[in-house]
């Protein structure tokens, strides 16, 4: 555990001397929020649509947050030996991946803040106190979903195939998820499936009041199950030529 | 019949002189990537104390060699111990620090942050400080580690080696990136770590290292294990010296039965011979009554030795090995 607090001091500090990272993360929701999340009217999934926005631009950054930079960074780092590095070292096995993801939740949490208190302040969405923290849990650990699949693609994928591999699956989550804009008919049936629209859609039942499906949460629980299988095996398949 | 057995002949052999439980024990170890044969029925033991070079061409199998030692990657057969312990189990206790060519850095930290990094993962480490000067590196250690030059790199590299004080040393090419004057520095700070009583195994293929460095060398080929021994007896081993000399009359068959005889080439008068014992050589010439002239008696390189051993068992292409290793 020491390496693992060790590590993940180093990744941070390091994520200090970087800022670029958090720009992507925060301003692309940030921006689109500020484009679209006044100018709508209507509800989504029976809440105004300000709110929905919110939880929605919240687990888009989050979400691409948690995929992008770090499947990049694993695949680099990969590549260059530093995950070989690190396996000279009494650091145990496991405690890269374990890092990754915590450093992960902790480089999702500005996007999420942010978008919180824009959709409070600018977006006018009005919440009893306790919503807004079981909103913002909801999300961030939503992220590690994505984080778990950013080691998979990372350890599978040299760092020039990396980004479009992220950028397909990124369009795929944000557009059936109803993170842009909430989808009807046929591929509104087959978005209800993805870890973006059950994230987003616990955050909206719990605003609406009514009580969340079970549905929703053991959604979120399979898709983190499958893809921190599917990390598992590319960890440990890679493990020769990492 | 085999390599196997008479490899252990040979590191048992020497190992014996210096006591103590091996620090590393290779037994009969392979590595099989489909039809090629990496590592094939590797077998040592290095002593505490030791400093040993690993000596091959390049594919020889060192790198995969210290790879598994390293639990970087599994044998295909054989077993691997360190510190009694499987090599997995030995990594993470702390007791070894190694440094691989295909090691990388942590990008966009300092050398510093870097370095304290891999110490705080060792259970008994050397003061950050301590290391960074041993290692050279105190004078940049606030740059950033992707702004260093090659060999500044491959100096941090050597720093996350010793900076966790660990009993072995394990070094892939330490030196491939390095100016001479580096060079230098390095194996200066290298011996330091050997008079601290660590043990040290690195992998080489320049000669000139492995025969000023250590104090016993391994020369793998085509992952067999060819000779082990001092750097004097790899070299006496291929015929330490060179003899020449001019000599009216040859007799070829008198020239071969000489006392030391490893090589002989004759051209006209010019008579060019190796021997294992020069001075049991030349007496035995001038004995039977022959005054050769311009007589030249030379030292056999290491280089040579190396040269001999390898392309003798390049020529026998795996089908006598049992032989050269005697």
């Amino acid at each position: 555990m020491a390496g693992v607090i060790a590590l993940t001091r180093a990744e941070l500090s390091r994520l200090a001397h970087n800022r670029r990272y958090f720009i992507f993360t925060v301003a692309f929701p940030v921006i689109l929020y500020l484009l679209i999340g006044r100018q709508v009217t209507a509800h989504a999934y029976q809440i105004g649509f300000g709110a929905y926005y919110m939880i929605a631009m919240a687990t888009f950054g989050a979400f691409s947050g948690a995929l992008n930079g770090n499947a990049q960074r694993i695949s680099q780092e990969k590549k260059e030996g530093w995950i070989r590095q690190l396996r000279l070292t009494p650091l145990p096995a496991n405690a890269y991946v374990i890092t990754k993801i915590i450093v992960s939740l902790a480089t999702t949490i500005p996007a999420i803040v942010i978008v919180l208190l824009l959709g409070r302040f600018y977006g006018n969405v009005h919440l009893p106190a306790w919503e807004w923290p079981v909103i913002a849990v909801v999300v961030w650990f939503g992220s590690t979903i994505f984080a778990a699949l950013a080691v998979a693609i990372g350890y599978r994928f040299a760092p020039d195939q990396v980004q479009p591999v992220t950028l397909i699956i990124y369009f795929i989550f944000a557009i059936l998820g109803g993170l842009w804009f909430p989808l009807s008919g046929f591929l509104g049936k087959v978005g209800q499936f993805t870890p973006t629209y059950e994230a987003v859609r616990i955050g909206a039942y719990v605003i609406h009041g009514d009580g969340v499906p079970a549905g929703l949460p053991i959604g979120l629980v399979v898709w983190l199950g499958i893809f921190v299988a599917l990390a598992t095996v590319a960890v440990r398949s890679t493990a020769e030529s990492v | 019949m085999s390599q196997y057995e008479t490899a252990t002949a040979t590191a048992s052999g020497y190992g014996s002189s210096r006591g103590g439980a091996p620090v590393v024990s290779f037994e009969n170890v392979s590595k099989h990537y489909g039809r090629l044969h990496a590592v094939d029925g590797l077998t040592l033991d290095l002593r505490p104390g030791e400093t040993v070079a690993l000596l091959g061409p390049n594919g020889a199998g060192k790198s995969t060699s210290l790879d598994m030692l390293l639990a970087l990657r599994k044998p295909t057969g054989g077993r691997i111990r360190m510190f009694g312990e499987d090599p997995y189990t030995g990594v993470k206790s702390g007791r070894v620090g190694a440094m691989l060519q295909s090691g990388g850095l942590m990008p966009e930290v300092t050398v510093r942050e870097l370095v304290e990094l891999i110490t705080k993962l060792h259970p008994n480490p050397e003061p950050v400080a301590a290391t960074l000067k041993r290692a050279g590196i105190a004078q940049f250690a606030d740059q950033r580690v992707d702004r260093l030059s090659g060999g500044q790199t491959q100096r941090v590299r050597f720093a996350l080696a010793i900076c966790g004080k660990s009993e072995l040393i394990v070094l892939d090419e330490p030196t491939a990136a390095m100016d001479v004057e580096t060079r230098r520095l390095f194996w200066n700070s290298m011996k330091e770590e050997v008079a601290a009583g660590r043990t040290l195994l690195f992998a080489t293929h320049y000669l000139e290292e492995a025969d000023q460095a250590a104090d016993r060398i391994l020369v793998i080929n085509r992952g067999r294990l060819l000779a082990d021994g001092t750097p004097a007896e790899i070299k006496a081993r291929a015929g330490a010296k060179r003899i020449s000399f001019r000599l009216d009359r040859v007799d070829e068959p008198f020239l071969l039965g000489l006392p030391g005889l490893v090589n002989l080439d004759v051209r006209h008068d010019v008579v060019q011979l190796q021997s294992s014992d020069s001075d049991a050589t030349l007496y035995a010439v001038l004995d039977a009554g022959y005054r050769p002239r311009e007589i030249e008696v030379t030292s056999l390189g290491l280089e040579q030795a190396f040269l001999a051993i390898t392309a003798e068992d390049d020529a026998a292409n795996g089908t006598t090995h049992e032989q050269e290793t005697n």
